[in-house]
């Protein structure tokens, strides 16, 4: 092959290498293609049946809607109505939360979440969370700094809220790798819509309406609730405080926003945590706002004498942050420095809260501490006699230490 | 043009060789291994080794072409027999990675339904490469060294905070069985250790260079096997339907930060030198029939075959599973025929004189 031959392979070869990293072949037009950003899932009023709601931004619109489609089979379905109803063809790469009904969850929830898992173009790095009432609702609320609904959950369940304690964030993956595990069990966080901000404007309210009437015209209707609701000028925040606790895919129990917090001391990636501590000083009750810092966790599960025995373990150093008495100013002065009996009633707190949490694993079966893993991964030979009975028979042991910052 | 350096086949084991493993395999090694995939993995990399430090010490005690030593022993037509089979083996073993890679592509650098047209210009670049023989497998691996270190670093470095290695125990969970499968279904990702039997003459054997190419080959292993021990560490029990897993790994440290998934444009990065690995097979397609005919044009047995391949993938379109299934479940022990017992087999062969192939 001689040399022109040879510049025109390499030339023609670098222009067909363009379509390698290019869609100018994709049959999408990207004018026709609606961005998702949430999808909430509810129970439908037809027996058996879903109704998917879909937070969607389109491309050439400035404001974001939401459509409806009731009494869907599956997701994959209702999603494909959605194309078929609206004319916008939704995508899903960008979805980032996925909303479950209340009522949705009393059935196995993976019926309806394995579309996500299926599909190759939805990514499971997406948050998953339970609404205290029904998914479309939560995601017609109001947010009060202009956001998408969807963007102000995100935000709720963002790493950083993870990391102070308030929140159990779960993402798909985690909660699948949960139910596909032996525990068969789970956690999501439980979204509440709270009336309590007060909102200059409505810029929302139109959005909602626009999503209402592209996606009308056909049996699946459009959900127009949302939109009068959004006309007000009340905001709407977002609270995620408790924690849904699952057991084959159903919702079994839930931890108050005090387990929540125990629970994520003990186990998640918390690390810097805020929690109110009651004492009693001279006769009357003061209660004292501590920042915790957490140094080291760890939950353990070994066999002592045939007896599996489970530990928690968790060191932490404290400051006070506030209190609810007036204090003088060297008590101001000297907050890294927490009195012990504060300490001491922290990690009693602490431990009656973990505690209760444990207590509502062991009624319920989920297996929230992941106790049949660790039996599986750590005390293999033992797996086989005591995976049935290991959440009834551990005895369980809180090591919990609260130092003081200096 | 048939010309290699040992330098360049270093880095084809370091820099290359690793990412074919990052697509399908940890996932089809997570269905079949649980979490002792690390075992199947090694068993699969230490008998692979073993061929490869065999065939390293036939270069060092010989000068001679593969084809020069199979004509020394079986005479012209039976060295021609044994490239022709070689030459089917090697188009037969380039169809389930490209397959692979076409779904990779398609699935994970788009977000709307791409056309097959968008995957078709590899073959163009195939094509080139056949016509130019080792030489592109060398420069090509030149290139590729620091493109896959400096990708799969990054990769690998996003992707470890999200890692629970204790999903990897207890070892030997999985059982003998599953170890077993999973080392025996692999073989399909295990065609490397065949490449330097051919690249026999083709380089100038140095001092040491037998370690060299171990050491390079050492480390490629530990690189996969890193990628596999996060990669479970990560998924464990949903692991198995983690298919296109270089591009998976990742994306829970990014997916929610301002700059996006940064990842991708590593993971693009990391696509380039697979494209180029995907090609050598068939490269050595071409090059075998070209040993059979040599008075014939390169570029005819390259369009053939590159045609062929384009075929095939078209033909395949929809039946990736099906196909892997079969080369992985059925057809293991052509695998492990041509590349553990033909290379094994060839320490046997004549060492005569050949010619030095430049």
């Amino acid at each position: 092959m001689n040399k022109f031959w040879t510049r025109v392979l390499l030339i023609a070869a670098a222009a067909l290498f363009l379509l390698f990293f290019s869609n100018d072949f994709g049959l999408i037009n990207i004018q026709q293609t609606t961005i998702v950003t949430a999808i909430g899932i509810d129970r439908s009023q037809e027996e058996g049946k879903i109704d998917v709601s879909a937070q969607i931004a389109v491309p050439n619109e400035s404001k974001a809607s939401s459509v409806l489609v009731q009494g869907a089979e599956t997701v994959g379905e209702a999603i494909a109505e959605f194309n078929g109803k609206t004319g916008w063809y939704p995508t899903l790469v960008h979805c980032r939360l996925v909303l479950l009904g209340a009522e949705a969850v009393s059935e196995n929830v993976f019926a309806s979440l394995d579309y996500f898992l299926r599909s190759e173009f939805v990514e499971d790095s997406c948050l998953v969370a339970v609404c205290e009432t029904t998914a479309a609702e939560t995601l017609q609320a109001n947010s009060p700094v202009g956001d998408l609904p969807s963007s102000a959950i995100t935000k709720v369940l963002s790493s950083q809220a993870q990391k102070t304690g308030q929140v159990s964030v779960c993402n798909l993956r985690d909660f699948a790798k949960g139910y596909f595990s032996d525990s068969a069990s789970g956690y999501l966080p439980v979204i509440s819509v709270k009336k309590e901000a007060s909102k200059e404007g409505g810029n929302q309210s139109s959005g909602n309406s626009q999503g209402a009437d592209s996606a009308s015209g056909g049996s699946q209707s459009a959900d127009g609730s949302g939109a009068s609701a959004q006309s007000s000028n009340d905001s709407d925040v977002f609270d995620a405080s408790k924690t849904a606790l699952f057991f084959q895919g159903k919702r079994v129990a839930e931890l108050t926003a005090e387990e929540t917090l125990a629970f994520n001391l003990a186990d998640t990636k918390t690390d810097f945590a805020y929690g109110d501590i009651e004492v009693f000083e001279n006769g009357s009750k003061v209660t004292y706002n501590l920042k915790m810092k957490i140094g080291k966790k760890s939950m353990k599960l070994k066999f002592e004498d045939g007896v599996p025995v489970f530990t928690f373990r968790i060191r932490a150093k404290a400051q006070i942050s506030d209190a609810d008495k007036a204090s003088g100013i060297v008590e101001v002065a000297k907050t890294a420095l927490v009195p012990a009996h504060v300490l001491r009633a922290a990690e009693e707190m602490f431990r009656a809260q973990l505690q209760s949490a444990f207590e509502k694993t062991r009624e319920s079966g989920c297996d929230l501490f992941r106790l049949r893993q660790k039996l599986y991964r750590f005390c293999y030979p033992q797996y086989a006699s005591h995976r049935e009975t290991l959440l009834q028979d551990a005895r369980i042991f809180y090591d919990i230490r609260f130092d003081t910052l200096r | 043009m048939d010309k290699i350096k040992l330098r360049q086949i270093c880095f084809l084991f370091a820099g290359m060789m690793p990412l074919t493993k990052m697509i399908v395999y940890p996932a089809m090694l997570a269905y079949q291994a649980k979490n002792d995939l690390l075992l199947a993995a090694f068993g699969n990399f230490l008998l692979e080794g073993a061929v490869i430090a065999l065939v390293m010490f036939l270069a060092s005690r010989t000068d001679c072409t593969f084809f020069d030593l199979l004509q020394n022993t079986f005479g012209k037509i039976g060295a021609k027999i044994i490239y022709g089979l070689f030459a089917a083996f090697f188009l037969f073993s380039a169809i389930l990675p490209v397959l692979e890679q076409k779904a990779f592509v398609l699935q994970v650098f788009y977000e709307n339904v791409p056309s097959f047209l968008s995957f078709a210009p590899f073959f163009a670049v195939s094509f080139f490469a056949s016509v130019k023989g080792f030489k592109s497998i060398g420069r090509a691996a030149d290139l590729a060294l620091p493109v896959t270190a400096i990708s799969l670093a990054v990769i690998l470095l996003l992707s470890l905070p999200q890692a629970e290695f204790s999903a990897l125990l207890p070892v030997g969970g999985a059982g003998a069985k599953g170890i077993f499968s999973g080392s025996l279904y692999g073989l399909n990702w295990y065609t490397d250790c065949l490449y330097p039997l051919f690249f026999l003459g083709h380089f100038k054997y140095e001092k040491h260079g037998a370690a060299k190419v171990m050491l390079a080959y050492a480390a490629g292993t530990a690189v996969v096997l890193l990628f596999l021990t996060v990669f479970y560490g990560i998924f464990s029990d949903i692991a198995l339907r983690q298919i296109n897993t270089i591009a998976q790994i990742s994306k829970y440290t990014t997916a929610y930060t301002t700059l996006g998934r940064i990842d991708l444009f590593f993971i693009f990065a990391a696509a380039l030198p697979l494209v180029f690995y995907l090609c050598v097979p068939i490269q050595m397609c071409v090059h075998c029939i070209r040993k059979i005919a040599p008075a014939c044009n390169p570029v005819f047995p390259a369009a053939a075959v590159n045609g062929a391949m384009l075929l095939a993938a078209i033909f395949l379109n929809y039946s990736f599973f099906e196909v892997q299934t079969l080369f992985t479940q059925k057809l293991w022990w052509v695998f492990a025929l041509f590349c553990y017992a033909v290379p094994i087999l060839s320490l046997l062969l004549k060492r005569g004189k050949g010619e030095r192939h430049e």
